[in-house]
């Protein structure tokens, strides 16, 4: 069931689209890695800063509340450009471990952010306990950090 | 200046260094994905001082500070970005010297440093009379939009290198065998 719905992905008009030209897909995938720089930077420059590792004189309230705007670009763009490369190499990444390692620490990774890291963050941080932002922030980092890593498996193991 | 190059290609794709990064699957691997995940430290914090350059976020803190704090952690990340690449150039040196995305790829690199070390001193020396402003001077938003076009030059012609399009020997326009120094090809 599952497998047809990526059989279908693959012979969409999308996938039809970037599989025409592998120009069209290394270029999508040059933009999936500005994406990438553009939410780790956030990501890293909120959670170094919880860890009291960077920019220790700047609030961190203001620090989270700035980066996370900009982290969500960053997300949006790696999903924007994610969708297409996935619809143009459909069938491989059914069977590929690293594929689905990313989706799960992907979805995650939202889920920690938007249900868990952000309504915290989101009042005052002198509220709560110093060692929960430090753990938030090192949560924060294992996650990203492994939907990087295994993204950039999937391409070696194809 | 493109036989020099190719020489010395050859000479370290004989080393026993070259050949057993070139050969094992994991550290290779590994190595790339360390250079391709360090983009989130060094490119991602530039990204932040650019951001803030361009008056776009964190107005509420001064310019120079953002800069001056990220700093650190920029220079760590392109070290790491500096050694990893390095080490991908040894395990594969005579296709890469002769890679027209790798030349592009270095032009741009040097580019974005003199830009990045140029308006670096600027920002220093008038950061007094405008640190403050949510939105800085036009020549600085223009520098911080000029380094992060570079940037991306940057990645996207690193992200090409993996691609065989115009490799020596292939069926190349004269110019684009001219720009990638092809010789083992004649």
């Amino acid at each position: 069931m599952l497998f047809s719905f990526f059989e279908w992905l693959e012979a969409s008009a999308l996938g039809v689209f970037v599989k025409d030209q592998a120009a069209t897909f290394a270029i999508i995938e040059a933009v999936h890695l500005m994406g990438l720089a553009l939410l780790g930077g956030t990501v890293l420059a909120q959670d170094l800063r919880l860890l009291n590792v960077v920019m220790r004189d700047v609030p961190s309230n203001v620090v989270t509340e700035q980066a996370h705007r900009w982290f969500k670009l960053g997300l949006w763009m790696l999903l924007g450009t994610g969708v297409p490369m996935l619809a143009g190499v459909a069938t491989k990444c059914y069977h590929n471990p690293f594929y689905w390692t990313k989706m799960i620490a992907l979805a995650v990774g939202i889920l920690f952010v938007f249900t868990l890291k952000q309504p915290l963050l989101r009042g005052d941080h002198a509220s709560l306990k110093p060692v929960t932002l430090k753990l938030l922030a090192l949560a924060s980092i294992s996650i990203w950090t492994l939907v990087a890593a295994s993204g950039r498996w999937i391409g070696f193991s194809g | 200046m493109n036989s020099a190059l190719l020489q010395f290609a050859n000479w370290l794709a004989e080393q026993s260094v070259s050949i057993d990064l070139h050969e094992s699957f994991y550290l290779y691997n590994w190595i790339e994905t360390t250079h391709v995940m360090t983009l989130m430290v060094s490119l991602g914090m530039l990204a932040v001082i650019d951001l803030r350059l361009l008056g776009v976020c964190f107005a509420n803190v001064p310019a120079s500070k953002i800069a001056q704090r990220l700093d650190k952690p920029m220079l760590i990340g392109f070290i790491v970005m500096l050694i990893t690449g390095l080490l991908l150039f040894t395990a594969i040196p005579v296709r890469t010297t002769q890679s027209l995305w790798f030349r592009i790829k270095m032009i741009l690199l040097v580019a974005a440093c003199v830009n990045a070390w140029l308006f670096r001193r600027k920002m220093v020396e008038a950061a007094a009379t405008w640190d403050l402003e949510p939105k800085p001077p036009r020549r600085m938003r223009i520098a911080g939009a000029l380094s992060l076009a570079l940037w991306s030059g940057v990645i996207i012609t690193g992200r090409f290198i993996a691609y065989d399009w115009y490799d020596c020997g292939g069926d190349n326009p004269a110019f684009v065998d001219w720009a990638a120094g092809c010789l083992a090809a004649q």
